[in-house]
């Protein structure tokens, strides 16, 4: 599957999506300047900063929610900023909320359904008639769901009203419902918030067994520095909406831009002080 | 094939071929008099428009007050049409109607799938074209029906004076719908780019248009046979029970099978969470117009329906304050619930305008209104999800396709799905 737009790299891997100097202004706030990402295949990369960096808002411009003011966003070689937040989801990208954003009234089953809507195969008015094609197309479509399910074990939950899902299953519930379109890339909105030391541990190996399983590239914000540290391959760290250190867990940990930007002006040599000390 | 039917289904339709007959069986024998004739088919009508609302409202979750609105229009097409036919034994009124909106549901469905297309494409130009394409064709098929009126006109006197009398009728309640399900679209389509609060008040001030014409109908309009603010006399009472029953049957089937099929769940996931449908794939604006269209084309189909209960139609009785009376019923019955919907729309019809009219004494019958509302207050404080809340009958409920037995002991893929075993725990 090579896209003659985006020539594989060195590595041999595809360029899956590629963010080039996205701005947007809302009023006279600059909530995100020049921003740049690339993610390849397969990637794990983690987008981190102190509350009201933009990266949420990053995401919003990913998945069309708001329309950037300026840059681009292109996914595969194809520019996607400026489409409808449906149309980015059809072209392969998914994500989860910072809030769990579940169907709470329905079904788990429904979830994950309603995921499938783009792929249902029959049309309107077979839907109205529940004719022969309707019933054939429509068991598929149940048998894949519970089949997705299974893999995230909530085959046992499938009737039960989403809003009564335990919090760790909502989570669960809603990176399902997010895979099930099938997507290539899956943006995660802190998806550990909230979540107790040994529930977030389980969630890295989820987030591990999902890239392997569907051959993911996933991006993903977080707040629990043990969760970025560790399962990101690379970080990039936002601070009042631009890029201010990009690297390995390792290089971020020591960056004194980072340390500041997290924990005031200062705190840099403070903590090399203290670093020198435990040294000595 | 037989077997193939499921249980709830053959009971369903047992039972509503054994609830029409046995009403069938009380009218033609007078055990039933004209008075409660009258109200349940009033109730049958309520329903036809409640549900069009709750699937606005309860199902789509965008709060509508328009119905009454769309009702109007539908009541007063299908009046129209079989006016002219009985009053003047003229088919160029349908005819024309007929043309017009084969010709503009034809048109919108095209356009439909050439600016779906089209990226970007903002809600007012795409409005633009669609209201120009029906102005189009609207007077083109004025041309078309006085053209070919006279040869339908011959045709349906060919014809037993009842049977084209109930021809023009059905026509004329199907063509009610359609009419008022284009209005909606247009009308919809940038209306329904308001937020919900706005969308209501917007709805509203349809409710109040539609019945400031009607009031001006003969001036405003140029109908002369609607008669504006006197009323119009003069419509043949042929809506039956059996005409009643069948719609309603129609469209709680509709309703039904559209609401279990992944293009209801669309719709119903508007209303769980707009954003997360989004994200989901799911084209937000569409579902909303789908929905609406819909719930719409019931309220037309009602409005026709009742033109010809009492025979006479006056603009007073779509006052934008009976618009609530719809709303007030599917929040009775439950948001999102059709068996409720159906309980509280025969409820309103028997108690209100039945029951409490012969037990209230003389002078005393506008007390109905209060005894109304508060039965309305305590129902919000003592079942604020409504009289059956999600309640359904096993027809209507959600019917999963025999489920694979993955239960307790299924673990597919035992190896692969190690890490997500482990979280559960």
């Amino acid at each position: 599957m090579s896209n003659p737009l985006t020539p594989a790299n060195e590595n041999g891997r595809q360029s899956i999506l590629e963010i080039q100097e996205l701005s947007i202004q809302f009023g006279g706030l600059k909530a995100v300047n020049n921003f740049d990402l690339e993610l390849q295949s397969h990637d794990l990369q983690g987008l981190i900063g102190p509350n009201g960096a933009g990266k949420t808002t990053v995401f919003n411009m990913i998945t069309g929610v708001y329309t950037p003011t300026a840059g681009n966003i292109f996914l595969q070689g194809q520019e996607i900023s400026g489409l409808e937040p449906h149309e980015i989801n059809h072209m392969g990208i998914a994500r989860t909320f910072q809030n769990i954003r579940l169907f709470p009234s329905l079904t788990v089953l429904d979830n994950v359904r309603i995921a499938y809507h783009a792929h249902a195969g029959y049309s309107f008015v077979d839907g109205v008639l529940h004719n022969g094609h309707f019933q054939k197309k429509e068991r598929e479509l149940t048998e894949k769901a519970q089949d997705f399910l299974a893999v995230f074990n909530l085959q046992d939950r499938q009737d039960w009203t989403a809003r009564n899902l335990p919090y760790g299953e909502q989570r669960r519930l809603e990176i399902a419902r997010a895979l099930s379109a099938e997507p290539q890339l899956l943006l995660l909105d802190e998806p550990a918030a909230g979540m107790n030391p040994a529930e977030s541990s389980s969630l890295m190996d989820l987030i591990h067994f999902i890239r392997e399983r569907f051959n993911l590239t996933i991006l993903l914000i977080e707040h629990q520095m043990r969760v970025v540290m560790g399962i990101c391959e690379k970080i990039t760290v936002m601070d009042f909406g631009e890029v201010i250190a990009r690297g390995t867990p390792q290089e971020i940990q020591s960056n004194p831009k980072v340390i500041e930007a997290y924990l005031g002006p200062g705190a840099a040599a403070l903590s090399e002080k203290f670093r020198r000390k435990k040294v000595q | 094939m037989l077997k193939k039917i499921p249980r709830s289904n053959l009971l369903f339709f047992g039972a509503a071929l054994l609830v029409f007959a046995i009403i069938q069986v009380a009218i033609s024998t007078y055990m039933l008099n004209d008075f409660w004739n009258t109200i349940l088919r009033l109730g049958a009508v309520m329903a036809i428009v409640s549900l069009g609302l709750n699937l606005i409202y309860g199902y789509n979750g965008q709060f509508s007050l328009g119905q009454w609105g769309f009702y109007a229009i539908g009541a007063y097409v299908a009046a129209d049409i079989t006016y002219r036919w009985t009053n003047n034994n003229d088919a160029t009124g349908l005819a024309i109607l007929l043309f017009g909106v084969l010709l503009v549901g034809g048109a919108i469905v095209y356009l439909r799938s050439v600016l779906g297309k089209i990226r970007g494409l903002d809600a007012l130009s795409a409005f633009t074209m669609y209201f120009l394409a029906t102005l189009i064709l609207g007077i083109a098929s004025v041309y078309i029906g006085q053209w070919v009126g006279p040869a339908i006109t011959a045709l349906l006197m060919a014809l037993p004076a009842a049977v084209s009398l109930q021809i023009v009728y059905i026509l004329a309640v199907i063509i009610a719908g359609i009419f008022a399900a284009e209005v909606s679209f247009l009308f919809g389509l940038p209306v329904l780019t308001l937020g919900s609060d706005y969308f209501g008040i917007a709805t509203l001030g349809f409710t109040i248009i539609v019945k400031v014409l009607l009031d001006n109908s003969d001036t405003m309009l140029g109908f002369q046979e609607m008669k504006g603010a006197r009323g119009m006399i003069g419509i043949p009472k042929i809506t039956s029970w059996f005409w009643v029953f069948l719609a309603l049957v129609v469209v709680v089937v509709i309703m039904r099978n559209l609401l279990h099929s992944s293009y209801g769940r669309a719709i119903i996931s508007v209303r769980e969470d707009e954003i997360a449908g989004k994200a989901m794939g799911i084209d937000v604006a569409e579902y909303k117009i789908l929905a609406f269209v819909i719930g719409s084309f019931f309220a037309g189909l009602a409005g026709g329906l009742y033109a010809h209960i009492n025979g006479f139609l006056h603009p007073n009785s779509f006052n934008f304050i009976k618009s609530f009376d719809p709303m007030i019923i599917i929040v009775l019955g439950g948001l999102g619930s059709i068996t409720g919907t159906l309980v509280a729309s025969f409820a309103w019809a028997l108690l209100l305008e039945g029951v409490l009219r012969l037990v209230l004494p003389q002078g005393f019958e506008t007390w109905r209104f209060v005894v109304y509302p508060l039965l309305l207050l305590l129902m919000m404080l003592l079942r604020p999800s409504g009289l059956l809340g999600a309640y359904e009958i096993p027809f209507l409920r959600q019917i999963l396709p025999p489920l694979k037995n993955l239960g307790k002991t299924g673990k597919p893929e035992a190896g692969n799905a190690a890490p997500v075993q482990e979280a559960t725990k």
